[in-house]
């Protein structure tokens, strides 16, 4: 966690140098695109190297990922800032931040916001894969924040590099002059220090004015449980001192900075920041929703009369209910969710009562990427045995009143009756792929309900599709699919677009007659009746056979789409034992035992977790 | 003993064994010319050479044993394994270190297990050694089946041992059947069963089939050789069986074992009521003063921790002993429940386990029997007994979770 590093050890290397604020003439901020893998991080790595920022003994692989679960999925979860100090070629000394940017495009607005903050980006592209979606898509932000680029083909000491070939792509996707791409290895630290030298020229000093009030930009925050939240910011007008007292322009919270300082990369307190620098103001304050990414921060007495442009609050995008398996960890639940919100601002949540799993949250998140790692966090650093329902979109629901109702879990729909019109929300995505899997794509996204928008070929071979697709759609197992449809080699962007009103249904699954509120699925009317049968005979697979029969039922309104019996169990006993071997009978009924806990009583039926999340594997071969 | 002889004090399931109760003794032989595809137990191949120092070591280990108790020993049980690999004259020199160190009566029940195909066995020898009960491994009358098992004998094997051993004098004979294994039908079943009653048995064990890890069949299973078995079919065979034998005479005493009256296994019902037994060879378990216990596995360093063991130790244990619970109150009222509803005759008495655990069962166990009663696996009956009922016989491991 990024709290870890305020008190750590690792201080003591900070220099004196780095406390004293630059001219800005000799700043540069600058933050690094890529896509996962392509060596973002490792490439930071070798830049505090190099500058000294960090010392041999302390390099510790991946620096900026301080999460134990970015590091295990080699992705950068959270933004971070670093300040380095770099002697140039022209013999003078730069203060250089580079702004970490997370690699999600769950987290496209964080990643906005990061480059907003900076002046020039380093765009990384590995030399063995090219170009992928995803880099085009911030590579796109990059260019909106009119923000100059440095491009650099990674991996060249891999025997399957094209750096050549590579380069030229990037002149003909981007326009950059391939005579100027870097070609380095992050890995070996082979021409890294082009890149600095490339940083100091080609990337301009940060503009704004000295001496108009002060304007500073949040572009990520923690949470420190001593200092309340950290902003990081920064600083495009004026100064920002300990001593002033600041207010958030958006959230209008005024705020006495516990400290200031910069990361180096440890927090390293200091009394002033000023105009074109990167640090962080913490702010007492105690949940980062009060301090959201995107912000301004201004000093209060002498206050900017526009904040910075571009502040949203971020919205979650899909929701799923998180019940504990053991109702008794209800509590410890929302404490660990209350604890992620302090990091988290894009995590919403509110209890929900289920029939069926009792107590919990509906949790939303902006994508499932981020649900997946929420999930993950609260199991292994809460140590929590969670049951998640298959994720959901926000319904618009139009009831014949006129009453708008917004909903995230597909029991709150109300009766059929009482509808006019739902809408779901519809996203734009963008797939980048060699052209030989076009077909594939195509058919994926028909099946998906998705509509063609447009075709672009980015040079002979490789392929940027558009499309138009719910987003309940893209939720389940697109991803997934495409990934297994190209063979790896397609990537995918998305982004909102609409609501729309489309012939949704609500599929009602009842298990021994009792609808089961956490199995409801929303569905399109012209799928509900394939869907419900695909669905009943999953769970029928799913669901163990107890001492009764057990009927499953799909149904929509009273309508039953497809049924089928989980027969009851007849034997289920244990050999004549050997030898006066009890204890080893013992054990297997205990083991036997074990299991059928893991199952959730469900009336008196007993249901695996696996069966709240079949409706995601609904177009499954088995 | 009468299986349903209810009102015999002796047959009672909860009576406190006293500190002087009569102990069953299981002999394990851990030798087989071959490794049965389905079996888990612990057992040896080509170790044909062990068998005569193995016995020496068995014979010390009950004498160390017996050095700590006066009790005598109503039951003596040779289990394998292969028995029937070990010469006559060791069972009966074995037989008889079993009688100086426990006070053997004549009434005794001593069973030997014997595989069918041991035709030059002395089976006259081993009557006047004292065994008087035989456990016959025929598994099923059908070549096919016997050839899946890697069995070594045939049907006409077993009609030749059951004749021979009613000829040298045997008047309790067990057969061994397995039922709802692969690719066995009901038709299959039904004609192993028949061909078995046939052969006039005093009793009858069936072993439901399972795959247990380790086993050649747990792999042939993984590697699609053979199917899972259909849990419904071996239901269907076990009611056929349940039905047929109660037709054919015999009463059913446990889940898995059928008797003629009189001839249920005594040695077996020890076990099945939580009642005291020792455990003398390698990987052999035993119950005893409050502790289950159990042997090493391998036969080599059986014999070699029997012959360094000097002085005997504290009773039950012998310096084979490798591993130890101790029962204590709460472990002992689950045991008794597991192992005492599996005895579908007697069951478990309400008065006795008052007795014995100084608490009435409902306050310990009621809220987990209600639902069960509603279910219909288990019933009250009248004579103050809990019992599987039948259905809860073929779910005696949903019952059974119920008390752990």
């Amino acid at each position: 966690m990024h709290s870890g590093r305020a008190g750590s050890s690792r201080r003591y290397f900070a220099v004196t140098w780095l406390a004293n604020n630059m001219d800005q003439a000799h700043i540069r901020n600058f933050s690094i695109i890529a896509h996962i893998d392509h060596g973002k991080s490792t490439l930071a790595d070798r830049l505090l190297q190099i500058t000294g920022t960090i010392s041999e003994r302390e390099m510790q692989e991946q620096v900026l990922d301080s999460m134990e679960l970015e590091r295990e999925r080699g992705v950068t979860i959270k933004a971070s800032a670093v300040r380095m100090q770099y002697q140039a070629h022209d013999g003078q000394t730069y203060e250089m931040n580079l702004i970490d940017t997370p690699g999600h495009v769950d987290f496209s607005y964080e990643v906005s916001r990061a480059l907003q903050a900076c002046e020039g980006a380093i765009l990384v592209v590995d030399a063995t894969q090219g170009i992928e979606a995803q880099t085009l898509a911030n590579l796109y932000m990059a260019l909106e924040q009119n923000l100059d680029l440095i491009a650099v083909v990674n991996k060249i000491d891999l025997p399957a590099a094209q750096p050549d070939e590579v380069a030229q792509e990037i002149e003909e996707l981007i326009g950059l002059d391939a005579a100027d791409v870097l070609q380095v290895s992050a890995k070996t630290g082979q021409n890294v220090e082009q890149i600095l030298e490339a940083v100091v020229r080609r990337i301009p000093p940060p503009r704004g004015n000295p001496n108009a009030p002060a304007r500073a930009l949040i572009f990520d925050s923690h949470y420190d449980s001593y200092k309340g939240v950290i902003a990081y910011v920064r600083v495009f007008d004026g100064t920002i001192r300990k001593t002033d007292v600041l207010r958030l322009m958006a959230s209008g919270a005024e705020i006495e900075p516990v400290e200031i300082g910069i990361f180096n990369p440890d927090m390293q307190p200091i009394d002033v920041l000023t105009v074109g620098e990167v640090g962080y103001i913490a702010t007492g304050l105690k949940t980062v929703r009060e301090c959201r990414v995107g912000d301004t921060i201004t000093q209060a007495a002498n206050p900017a009369p526009e904040p910075l442009p571009g502040y949203k609050q971020a919205k979650p995008m899909v929701f799923a209910g998180f019940y504990p398996s053991d109702n008794d960890d209800y509590n410890d639940l929302r404490d660990a969710l209350e604890k992620l919100q302090l990091n988290d601002a894009s995590l919403v949540f509110e209890p929900e009562t289920s029939q069926a799993l009792n107590f919990g949250f509906r949790v939303g998140f902006l994508g499932l990427f981020h649900m997946d790692i929420v999930q993950e966090r609260l199991e292994r650093e809460y140590d929590l045995d969670l049951l998640a329902t298959a994720p959901s979109v926000e319904y618009q629901v139009v009831l014949r009143s006129g009453e708008v109702l917004t909903i995230h879990s597909p029991a709150d729909l109300p009766d059929e009756s009482a509808i006019a019109e739902i809408r779901e929300p519809w996203m734009a995505i963008e797939v980048f792929t060699p052209e030989e899997f076009i077909g594939p794509i195509m058919d994926l996204v028909t099946k998906k309900r998705g509509i063609y928008t447009s075709m672009e070929y980015l040079d002979q071979k490789r392929v940027l599709l558009k499309y138009e697709i719910p987003l309940a759609e893209l939720i389940v197992d697109f991803y997934d699919r495409l990934k297994s449809a190209t063979r790896g080699y397609a990537s995918l962007d998305y982004h909102f677009l609409e609501y729309r009103p489309e012939k949704l249904v609500k599929l009602d699954v009842l298990v021994n007659k009792q609808p089961v509120d956490a199995l409801a699925m929303i569905v399109h009317q012209d799928e509900a009746f394939h869907k419900g049968q695909r669905l009943v005979s999953k769970l029928k697979r799913l669901i163990p056979r107890q001492l009764y029969e057990v009927p499953i039922q799909a149904a929509i309104g009273k309508h039953v789409v497809s049924r089928a019996n989980v027969k009851a169990l007849r034997k289920d006993v244990l050999a004549k034992c050997y030898g006066g071997d009890v204890t080893r009978k013992k054990k297997l009924l205990e083991k036997q035992k074990k299991g059928k806990k893991r199952l959730k009583m469900i009336g008196n039926v007993e249901i695996p977790q696996e069966a709240f999340m079949a409706v995601l594997r609904l177009d499954d071969d088995d | 003993m009468h299986p349903t002889s209810h009102s015999d004090p002796a047959a009672d399931a909860g009576s406190p064994p006293p500190d002087d109760a009569a102990l069953a003794l299981y002999l394990h032989i851990p030798f087989c010319h071959v490794h049965c595809t389905y079996c888990s137990f612990n057992v040896y191949t080509r170790r044909e050479r062990l068998i005569r120092p193995y016995m020496a070591a068995l014979r010390r280990e009950i004498a160390l044993v017996a050095a700590g108790t006066s009790r005598a020993a109503l039951s003596v049980y040779f289990g394998g394994g292969t028995p029937s690999l070990v010469p006559a004259d060791e069972i009966r020199a074995t037989l008889e270190a079993c009688g100086r160190a426990f006070a053997l009566t004549d009434k005794a029940e001593i069973t030997l297990e014997v595989n069918p195909e041991a035709a030059d066995l002395d089976l006259a020898g081993l009557r006047r050694a004292g065994v008087n009960r035989l456990s016959i491994g025929m598994q099923s009358a059908h070549e096919s089946e016997l050839k899946l098992y890697a069995r070594l004998h045939t049907q006409s094997d077993v009609e030749h041992m059951v004749r021979r051993a009613r000829a040298a004098g045997f008047d309790n004979l067990s057969l061994d059947l397995i039922y709802g294994a692969p690719r066995q039908t009901l038709r299959l079943w039904q004609e192993s069963l028949r061909a078995a009653l046939a052969l006039e048995p005093d009793h009858l064990s069936f072993y439901s089939l399972t795959i247990d890890e380790g086993t050649t069949f747990e792999r042939w299973l993984r590697s699609g050789r053979i199917p899972l078995p259909d849990p419904d079919l071996a239901a269907d065979m076990y009611e056929w069986a349940t039905d047929t034998l109660a037709a054919a005479g015999f009463e059913q005493y446990e889940i898995s074992n059928w008797a003629r009256p009189g001839k249920a296994s005594r040695h077996n019902m020890q076990y099945w009521r939580c009642r005291p037994y020792l455990g003398f060879g390698a990987g052999a378990h035993g119950y005893a003063a409050g502790i289950r216990y159990a042997t090493v596995l391998k036969p080599e360093d059986y014999i070699a921790r029997i012959e360094a063991q000097s002085a005997p130790g504290p009773f039950p244990f012998s310096a084979a002993v490798d591993w130890v619970e101790r029962i204590d109150r709460k472990t002992a009222m689950a045991e008794l429940m597991i192992m005492g509803l599996r005895l579908t005759g007697e069951g478990v008495s309400y008065t006795d386990f008052a007795r014995r655990f100084g608490i009435s069962l409902d306050s310990v166990y009621g809220p987990a029997i209600a639902p069960l009663k509603a279910a219909g696996l288990l019933a009250s009956d009248p004579d103050g007994r809990l019992r599987l009922t039948r259905r809860g016989r073929l779910l005696g491991n949903q019952v059974f979770m119920a008390f752990l």
